[in-house]
């Protein structure tokens, strides 16, 4: 199957790392053009050069999510490097934590104000290009009960909303707006590998909650990402694609 | 290099690079910066690449040895003295087979005798700490002051042969650092000469503003040497203690190795490059953060600069919060300042509390210890200074002592064992494991004499 992305362009924050890297890199595998940051440069020229290596045109900066001037300018310029954009995928998260009530602004900044901001300021590219995608990542904790009341979970949920509201209101402009909802994902580097050594029992507690006896790997997640991105998608327009292998035991009707 | 140096060259390019995933340059403290504690890397003395043998962690004979020529030779930990604050109070604490009582004296000073009663040999007190104005023995009531003299012998006039000497035996008592320490040896060098450089460089933590938290005693299924050996090296924390990689950095360590005790520098709230940067702030790490008064969910920074991060805050908020710090440098506000007192004080040193560890032999009994574990907390200037807790003992695995030590101690019983296998020689040291050798080689000059080992010793 051809996913139709080559030639396409993508910015995807948070992309030096874990799930938002798997994706620039499946992307640029299939021929898309990326932009990508994180807050920590040595990641991005990282990055940066690997993707190119791929034969693809990437480009990325140090950029703070948090930070909404420093992030639209970074969008904009990054816009205009690749030429346009067709793909967007607001990645980055503010993460987990319920030891403060700052974790609620923290994730109120990056999940939320990071998707919002990021849509909203690249939405005359979006509106120009033949193929729009958002790809919005929420998680399974939107929906279920995990760990406690953190503002991450309903963070999650509140951009699962946000997504549908989105997807329908630019439905007209040819702009396909969908969510993944990943379950956990596990790989070095990521929140799991640190659980796993931190707290192994409730690392092997959610193990245990998870039919297929493992968590996804990043490439999962990537690969779900990429085609709810690419043309081959098409049909897909205010869904919420739960990519979880099972963890999540409600009925999706 | 000769052809041991070649093997050991190949280990260290082939799996040392397998093991860290990550090359870490761990911001160091430049020495000039350091107002008191040195901070200065100390010359690796060349210790050789020789095995440890088992024997002396399992052999009467080699426990024998460290009686004669180490713990009747040396200055002890005692005890605090804000144990024995006022005229009379007491500390009795034992040693292999002998029991002492340190005494607070009415001018204020300390004296430590020999706990045992000149008529008949009983022990005066049980171990512990309480508070006389007289020692009466409990089997005749033979009866003598705080300064171990005579106060009364009942009957004295039944002895024709008169008293058996001034009254208790006396042996050195002085004080360190809050604690007080006590020798054996009536011959024993000065308090300060023997600890040095260790007042030089703790002096500025000042201990006396930590308050004791917690006081437990654990009988240990090992050696007491296995035990101080367990403190001595970070290389153990991968195996052991998995979620310290998530808050320490175990590899990038500097172990400095003095004229008998010797220390390792450990960067606390990192990351070890055992491991790839989480995404997030560990956990432990959020504890540093909220017990030095920062939000976690505030922090801004990056990971990898938390340490960094961390050091600055305490730096600035310090004073405000009743913390003085300004005798530290900033590493200090951070690391774990890992102190091995020889032969037997294991300090865990922070800027805001301290961990201290007293293994102690068994009387008899190779295979077995006694770990003593303390730990105090700096109490805020104005602070109310907590109740002292009671001491507590416990045999092996009987109770939680933190999870850190639990894995510890879990570990150590089936190391003692493997210590008396046909298939094990004895240690087989890297070089993160000098300060192991360092302790070894410290005990060799006690009980042979420097460089008067044997060539066909059995230890």
């Amino acid at each position: 199957m051809d996913l139709g992305l080559k030639g396409k362009k993508a910015i995807v924050t948070g992309s030096t790392k874990g799930i938002g890297r798997r994706i620039v890199d499946l992307l640029a595998d299939e021929g898309v053009d990326v932009g990508v940051c994180s807050r920590d440069e040595d990641e991005v020229a990282e990055t940066v050069a690997a993707l190119k290596a791929k034969g693809v045109n990437a480009v990325g900066a140090a950029v703070n999510v948090r930070d909404g001037d420093a992030y639209k300018v970074w969008l904009t310029e990054t816009a205009e490097a690749l030429g346009g954009v067709d793909i967007f995928v607001p990645n980055v998260s503010g993460g987990g934590g319920m030891d403060s009530e700052k974790n609620w602004w923290k994730c109120f900044e990056i999940d939320i104000l990071g998707t919002v901001r990021g849509v909203e300021t690249l939405m005359p590219q979006l509106e120009q290009s033949e193929a729009a995608a958002v790809v919005i990542i929420s998680s399974t904790n939107a929906v279920e009960f995990f760990a406690g009341p953190m503002a991450y979970n309903a963070m999650k949920a509140a951009l699962l909303n946000y997504s549908k509201q989105l997807a329908l209101f630019v439905a007209k402009k040819g702009i396909r707006v969908n969510a993944v909802s990943p379950g956990p994902v596990y790989f070095e580097g990521g929140a799991w590998e640190m659980i796993e050594g931190t707290m192994p029992e409730f690392y092997k507690a959610t193990l245990k909650q998870i039919p297929a006896g493992r968590m996804a790997t990043p490439e999962e997640i990537a690969r779900v990402v990429a085609f709810a991105a690419s043309p081959a998608g098409s049909v897909l327009q205010g869904a919420n694609i739960v990519a979880d292998l099972g963890f999540t035991n409600r009925v999706q009707y | 290099m000769n052809k041991l140096d070649k093997v050991e060259a190949s280990f260290v390019r082939s799996y040392a690079k397998l093991d860290t995933v990550r090359d870490v340059k761990v911001p160091r403290v430049n020495p000039e910066d350091s107002p008191e504690t040195p901070a200065e890397k100390a010359p690796d003395p060349n210790l050789g690449t020789e095995v440890i043998p088992a024997s002396r962690y399992t052999s009467a004979e080699f426990m024998r040895l460290e009686w004669e020529h180490i713990w009747r030779k040396v200055w002890l930990l005692g005890c605090r003295e804000d144990d024995i604050p006022e005229a009379g109070d007491y500390a009795c604490t034992e040693i292999g087979r002998e029991s002492v009582l340190i005494v607070r004296q009415p001018d204020g000073g300390v004296r430590a005798f020999y706990n045992v009663c000149q008529h008949r040999g009983n022990r005066l007190r049980s171990p512990g700490y309480g508070s006389a104005t007289t020692f009466k023995c409990s089997y005749h009531h033979w009866e003598y002051r705080l300064d171990g003299s005579f106060e009364n012998i009942p009957d004295v006039d039944t002895f024709p042969q008169g008293s058996p000497c001034n009254g208790l035996t006396e042996i050195p008592c002085d004080s360190w650092g809050s604690f007080v320490w006590f020798s054996l040896n009536p011959e024993v060098e000065p308090l300060l000469e023997f600890l040095d450089p260790i007042p030089a460089h703790l002096g500025a933590y000042n201990f006396s503003r930590m308050a004791l938290t917690r006081d437990v005693t654990i009988e240990w299924n090992c050696n007491w040497k296995a035990s101080v050996d367990a403190f001595n090296e970070s290389y153990h924390v991968q195996g052991i203690h998995p979620q310290l990689l998530w808050y320490l950095d175990d590899y990038n360590i500097q172990i400095d190795c003095y004229a008998r005790h010797n220390r390792y520098l450990i960067p606390f709230a990192t990351i070890s490059p055992r491991v790839k940067l989480p995404p997030d702030i560990p956990p432990a790490i959020k504890h540093i953060m909220l017990e030095a008064g920062m939000d976690p969910a505030d922090y801004d920074g990056k990971i990898k600069d938390l340490r960094v991060n961390i050091q600055k805050f305490k730096r600035k908020h310090g004073v405000a919060q009743g913390k003085d710090y300004s005798r530290l440098n900033d590493d200090q506000l951070t690391d774990d300042y890992h102190y091995m007192i020889f032969p037997n004080v294991t300090l865990n040193i922070h800027a805001d509390d301290l961990m201290l560890f007293r293994q102690r032999p068994h009387p008899t009994d190779p295979d077995k210890m006694l770990f003593d574990v303390q730990t105090y907390e700096l109490i805020p200037e104005g602070g109310e200074w907590p109740e002292r807790p009671e001491h507590a003992t416990y045999p092996h695995g009987d109770k939680s002592i933190g999870l850190v030590l639990d894995q510890d101690a879990h570990n150590l019983p089936g190391v003692q064992q493997g210590m008396h296998s046909a298939g094990f020689r004895g240690l087989w040291l890297g070089k993160q494991e000098l300060r192991i050798r360092h302790f070894h080689k410290v005990i060799d000059d006690y009980i042979f004499g420097p460089g008067g080992k044997p060539a066909d010793s059995a230890f």
